[in-house]
């Protein structure tokens, strides 16, 4: 078996007109491998080509060069389909179904018996809370529950790889939490998850690699960490300490030669602050 | 998988009130038709059921079907649904599938539920006929005479038509020879004859005729004298016991007096084996209407595989019109040489050819040619004619529909293969 999930080898977009004549260069020579079992996040501004590279990986594109695999299976192979589950972009569903009858017609096409499709349907309805909406047609959803429908079809395969466009695209403060926990929680159960995303808060929360793209080329690739981290700066976090032993501590320091750079109170995100008022209350 | 996208495509319909609204279209088309004025023939009502049935109202389901199933594929498309679909373990081919067989779905459940209250319609108003009408309720097989000849003195022929005169001065005789039956079935022969009737007396509207009907083999004949309307066929009936496998039946007439005339051809008389109910007959009416719903629900899926959903609906509404006139379009070329003749006189043509139509002709000619070939044939499927004539519909008929449409759409859905699984989704 394979260890990469996901590998690129020169992959390479370039639309072209009705004329075949060439528009725009949408991603050039992306060399990208994705272990198994990470969490990795394409990261970019709009139109860097996080999608195309989404869309090359699942066949819904087709390469002008290079060639990229899936679980050590080409891409857009059936085979693998099995072993994907996928939320694009926006929450694209027939909207005269049901939230039940959705995930019952996703699963028929993964060819799920029907009494585990059932199995299957309550668990992630349950688990995306909307267990008192699952028979209200999605044409009556807010974004954030056809999001949450989104991302449950996503995963009624019970998917080895994940792939998500902007996950937490259209949920408020506390779905994307949620979202964020479930990604943490595919990690936990061994899945890969590939999250295409420009909330950069979003991705350094939950993913262990990222790659960044801007105008269809790779610029920086690596672990989150590594990539933050200020080898040259080093913070000290340190409760119930009084003002003049702060001072004494930079007196210290600065005897050392080194170069305070800022003495501050740490606040939490405001994320944190939405939860912590929304939840408590 | 196919049949999940086909019960998916389905219930869109359904869950979108497209089915109901074309059901209440169809239904209200039949509702009104009892308010239109027909003729005094008491079979007119009948006739105009039928037609109206599988001209009018097969025409509108046709048409709401197209708008269905050309538009479905580039919805999804624009939609984005389609990502969830190709995202999951199914091939292109088995989604284009779905679609057709959805649509085919549609347009069976569609035709089945008109179909049978039209049938209703018709049982009932046909319950009231007079016997001599009931013809157009029956399923009757038709037989053409294998010969047909005049004994005795031909007054003169005109047109291709033999006119003999009365008082046995010419005898007109057909000969059936291949009447096949089975004699265990609770079947019935009939013969109809469609003579057209003179008299030296002036304009007469019935002349009696002497019919003979008689089997050589079996020696046995009937002879009896009947009137002969000059506008409408007279019907004979021939017990069913007269009539065994391997029999040749003559039919033989003339008229009474020898003022009167009657003018005949070969086609003139024929034999009707009336073998099955109406129903069995309606029935593989609706199946062949059905398969030319199968196959211009293929041709739409496979236009909108490739084009965008106005053009499609257009381009599968073009292909089901010229579908309709191929025989024009396959003449066409005569048509400009007909036009050419008419503008001018012969002479005038020869000496002087209108160079244009020449040469539109000769450009024409050979891609309307192709054109035909290529374009789906929809003329096969007009059941219509048999009904209104009560003629059985042979199951041959309904098997060679069956075949070119299995064999057409076939080759649509490989096309449409090809084409969408080339297709990128952007």
């Amino acid at each position: 078996m394979d260890s990469f999930a996901v590998k690129t080898e020169g992959l390479t977009k370039i639309y072209r007109d009705f004329w075949r004549r060439k528009s725009s260069s949408a991603l050039t020579n992306l060399n990208l491998t994705i272990e198994r079992g990470e969490i990795f996040g394409l990261l970019g501004p709009n139109g860097s080509g996080k999608t195309t590279t989404v869309k090359l990986l699942l066949g819904l594109l087709f390469p002008t060069s290079g060639k990229s695999w899936l679980l050590g299976y080409p891409s857009g192979d059936l085979t693998v389909k099995r072993k994907i589950g996928f939320l694009p972009e926006e929450s694209y569903l027939y909207k005269f179904l049901n939230a039940e009858e959705i995930l019952d017609f996703y699963a028929k096409l993964f060819d799920i018996p029907k009494k585990e499709r059932k199995r299957r349907i309550d668990t992630l309805v349950r688990d995306v809370g909307l267990v008192s909406y699952r028979k209200r047609p999605l044409n009556q959803y807010s974004k954030g529950m056809l999001r949450r429908i989104g991302l449950a079809q996503a995963i009624i395969n019970d998917p080895e790889l994940v792939i998500l466009d902007e996950p937490t695209s259209g949920l408020d403060p506390i779905g994307s939490r949620e979202m964020k926990d479930l990604i943490l929680e595919f990690k936990r159960q061994g899945k890969t998850v590939v999250l295409s995303s420009h909330l950069l808060a979003d991705v350094q929360d939950i993913c262990d690699r990222i790659a960044i793209l801007n105008k269809g080329v790779l610029q920086v690739i690596g672990g989150v960490k590594e990539l933050l981290s200020q080898r040259d700066v080093i913070e000290f976090m340190v409760k119930n300490l009084s003002e003049p032993d702060i001072q004494a501590v930079k007196s210290f320091i600065e005897r050392k030669n080194g170069d305070v750079v800022s003495i501050n109170h740490p606040s939490s995100t405001l994320e944190e602050l939405f939860i912590n008022i929304i939840q408590h209350r | 998988m196919t049949l999940t996208i086909a019960m998916n495509t389905l219930r869109e319909a359904l869950r979108k009130k497209t089915l109901h609204v074309l059901i209440g279209l169809g239904f209200l088309v039949m509702l009104i038709l009892p308010l239109i004025p027909t003729t005094d023939e008491p079979d007119a009502r009948v006739k105009m059921m039928l037609v109206v049935f599988f001209q009018v109202v097969v025409l509108l389901c046709v048409t709401g079907v197209i708008f269905l199933s050309a538009t479905s594929l580039p919805h999804e498309i624009e939609d984005r649904t389609i990502y969830g679909i190709l995202s999951k373990p199914i091939s292109r081919l088995k989604v284009v599938l779905g679609k057709m067989l959805g649509f085919a779905l549609l347009s069976a459940i569609l035709l089945a539920i008109l179909s049978l209250l039209n049938m209703a319609a018709i049982q009932y108003l046909a319950s009231n006929l007079p016997e001599e009408y009931r013809g157009i309720v029956k399923a009757r097989t038709e037989f053409t005479a294998s010969q047909f000849d005049i004994q005795g003195k031909l007054h003169h022929t005109r047109e291709g038509i033999a006119w003999i005169e009365g008082g046995r001065a010419g005898i007109a005789r057909w000969t059936f020879s291949d009447l096949r039956k089975n004699p265990a079935s609770n079947s019935a022969f009939e013969a109809e004859f469609r003579p057209k009737i003179e008299s030296s007396r002036g304009f007469v509207d019935t002349i009696p005729l002497v019919v003979g009907v008689e089997d050589t083999n079996l020696r046995w004949s009937k002879t009896e004298v009947l009137p002969a309307r000059a506008d409408k066929p007279f019907i004979v009936k021939i017990d069913t016991e007269s009539v065994q496998e391997n029999s040749i039946i003559y039919i033989t007439v003339f008229p009474v007096h020898p003022t009167d005339y009657i003018g005949v051809t070969q086609k003139d008389v024929r034999m009707f084996l009336i073998q099955k109910g109406f129903v069995s007959n309606y029935a593989k009416a609706v199946v062949i209407t059905f398969l030319k719903f199968l196959l211009i629900v293929v041709i739409a899926v496979m236009g909108s595989t490739y084009l965008s959903a106005p053009v499609s609906i257009v381009s599968a509404f073009v292909v089901f019109l010229c579908g309709h006139i191929l025989e024009y379009i396959k003449d066409f070329s005569l048509l400009i040489q007909c036009h050419d003749a008419h503008e001018h006189v012969l002479p005038a043509m020869l000496k002087k050819p209108n160079i244009l139509l020449v040469y539109m002709d000769y450009l024409l000619k050979k891609p309307l040619e192709w054109i035909s070939f290529v374009l789906p044939d929809f003329k096969r499927f007009d059941s219509l004619k048999f009904l209104l004539k009560g003629i059985d519909i042979p199951l041959e008929t309904v098997g060679v529909s069956f075949g070119y449409t299995a064999i057409y759409a076939g080759i649509c859905l490989f096309i449409s293969a090809i084409i969408f699984k080339k297709r990128e989704f952007f």
